[in-house]
């Protein structure tokens, strides 16, 4: 008995152990992560002097806004960001309602191809985005659309639309196909019951893959560059790789740049942490 | 007659009606220019001309030493980027699922996915700065006494350390997509299994060996098989930190790829080299499709 009870004590601490060591080992963990981002935000409030200053220091002696009222008082950065998120946001609407559409059809009737439409869906995630630069930037120019935003809309649909499409589909499965048919028996339309109901239902998962396509299309960078040559089409990742071929020295702009094109996703993501895991995790595993 | 060939096709139909805007704008995106790469691999074009080679473009392609360089360096920045995403995100799930306050753990998993909320171009950038001769990461290793600080290395300028800086900056990036998706795998283990196991005496470590990874086994051989096709693919990384270099000594095929096409205009001999690099990853996904298929049905 006494045994028995001091092994049981043992575990106790054993266990208080191992958790404190749980607190400080994520703890570590956070802080060596943190480093580069700390860097970049640290560099955007220095001057540039005290950018490459050995041995570095962590604080800026001289606090400075100076690199970010070079993004804020040039137009051109100004539209780069408002062409990223206008690219992005078409993108994202484009794909949940094309990607819900043939959702609908994959979760609620059955026919031939089915299959084979679905491993077409699957595969194509696989695709070597670079095999592709090579026939788009021909297609893109005898097609005239070469250097537009719209040419960067079609093409981000290549990896958008097939995660859309099974995410969605996934979710439309769980849901009873009962509740769109009584709101049919009702007098609804199919596609008034859709709207109506499967919808609304679904929203967790319109918001997941939806933030999830507007991350990988506001960071998507080779056709970007394959696709697009001038300043007035240009998006933030294109952006900032020019800015760092040209002007190799000026790190507090550039840093501030990197700042303000990640706070819109950092954002996002604290307020929907919750369905943008959601959509993570769904992405990877399609079922 | 009509009527009846309807009904018996009417979910082919309605199917159809609502499958094939989604269908026909993917088979335009993929289909018809996979169709163009294989024809122009067996062309010499610059966009001007082109010449027929027959198989002309994957003879040289076998024969270029470059080609095989960047090949196997890319299997390379594949295999550790792979291993070390699958290490650290194991060792944060982990940590993650332990009995810890709610409201921590929350925080902790918000603040470990940030890295992989940055565009690869971002956080290429960031390290391109950190490791430059007088960048943070020599004054952190020469305050700690581990290299002499007037002679500053240049991490991404010389060639034994490029492609491991690139791989180190793509490790910091996407580690947080295994510990998500780990995280979601331990929580779905039941706990009575663990419960059984310590009544039975086992220790920690049997635990872990017998119970958590034949657990997970599933979770963890989808994502590396997608990571692996991510990362084979990758362009933007190196692309962004060393444009390949310093003399092609962080080549990857996409980047090879990319330069061959676009800078050369050798397309013919880039679609060949794509080609290739179509192939490695087709035979990687079949195992995937499997996988994603049954998980489908």
């Amino acid at each position: 008995m006494q045994t028995v009870l001091m092994g049981h004590l043992g575990l106790r601490r054993q266990e208080r152990l191992i958790n404190a060591f749980a607190y400080l080992a994520l703890a570590g963990a956070i802080v060596i992560v943190f480093i580069p981002l700390l860097w970049m935000l640290s560099v955007s409030f220095r001057p540039n002097i005290e950018v490459m200053r050995m041995p570095p220091t962590w604080l800026p002696e001289v606090f400075t806004l100076e690199g970010y009222a070079k993004i804020f008082s040039n137009p051109r950065y100004l539209l780069v960001f408002f062409n990223t998120a206008l690219v992005s946001l078409l993108v994202t609407l484009i794909s949940l309602f094309l990607g819900a559409m043939a959702a609908y059809a994959l979760a609620r009737f059955k026919f031939a191809g089915q299959r084979t439409v679905l491993m077409f869906l699957i595969t194509t995630q696989m695709f070597p985005l670079v095999l592709l630069c090579i026939p788009y930037f021909r297609i893109f120019i005898s097609l005239g659309l070469y250097d537009t935003r719209t040419s960067l809309v079609i093409v981000y649909l290549t990896f958008t639309l097939p995660f859309c499409v099974l995410m969605l589909r996934s979710y439309f499965l769980n849901i009873p196909r009962d509740i769109e048919e009584a709101a049919m028996v009702d007098g609804c339309s199919r596609l008034g019951a859709i709207f109506r109901t499967l919808v609304p239902i679904s929203y967790p998962a319109f918001i997941g893959a939806g933030l999830y396509t507007f991350l990988l299309a506001w960071n998507e960078f080779l056709f970007a560059v394959v696709l697009i040559e001038s300043w007035e089409n240009r998006v933030l990742t294109m952006a900032i790789y020019s800015l760092m071929a040209e002007f190799v020295t000026d790190w507090n702009a550039m840093m501030a740049f990197s700042v303000l094109a990640s706070a819109p996703l950092v954002m996002i993501f604290i307020f929907l942490q919750r369905y943008m895991v959601q959509g993570m995790t769904a992405g990877a595993l399609t079922s | 007659m009509l009527l009846a060939l309807k009904r018996r096709y009417r979910e082919e139909v309605l199917a159809i009606s609502f499958l094939w805007p989604a269908l026909l704008v993917l088979c335009g995106l993929l289909l018809y220019p996979l169709g163009d790469v294989v024809r122009l691999s067996f062309y010499e074009s610059n966009l001007q001309k082109e010449v027929w080679v027959g198989f002309g473009n994957y003879i040289a392609l076998f024969n270029d030493p470059l080609f095989w360089k960047s090949f196997w360096q890319t299997v390379v920045f594949t295999v550790f980027s792979v291993a070390l995403h699958l290490v650290i995100g194991l060792g944060l799930a982990l940590l993650l699922n332990m009995r810890l306050e709610p409201a921590f753990r929350a925080l902790a998993r918000g603040l470990l996915i940030v890295p992989w909320l940055l565009a690869p171009t971002v956080a290429g950038m960031i390290w391109v700065l950190m490791l430059a001769p007088f960048g943070i990461v020599n004054g952190m290793l020469s305050s700690l006494g581990l290299i002499d600080a007037n002679f500053a290395v240049s991490w991404l300028g010389d060639p034994s350390t490029a492609l491991g800086s690139v791989t180190t900056m793509n490790v910091w990036r996407a580690f947080p997509f295994f510990m998500v998706m780990l995280l979601a795998g331990l929580q779905a283990i039941p706990k009575q299994l663990y419960e059984a196991a310590s009544i039975d005496g086992a220790t920690l470590w049997h635990q872990f060996w017998h119970i958590t990874l034949p657990q997970l086994r599933s979770v963890i051989t989808t994502i590396v098989l997608l990571d692996s096709i991510w990362t084979f693919r990758a362009f933007d990384p190196v692309f962004v930190m060393t444009g390949g270099g310093p003399a092609h000594a962080s080549e990857v095929l996409a980047t090879a790829i990319y330069f061959d096409g676009f800078q050369k205009l050798r397309f013919g001999y880039a679609s060949a080299q794509a080609m290739v690099m179509f192939l490695v990853l087709f035979v990687v996904s079949a195992f995937y499709v499997r996988r994603a298929m049954n998980a489908n049905q």
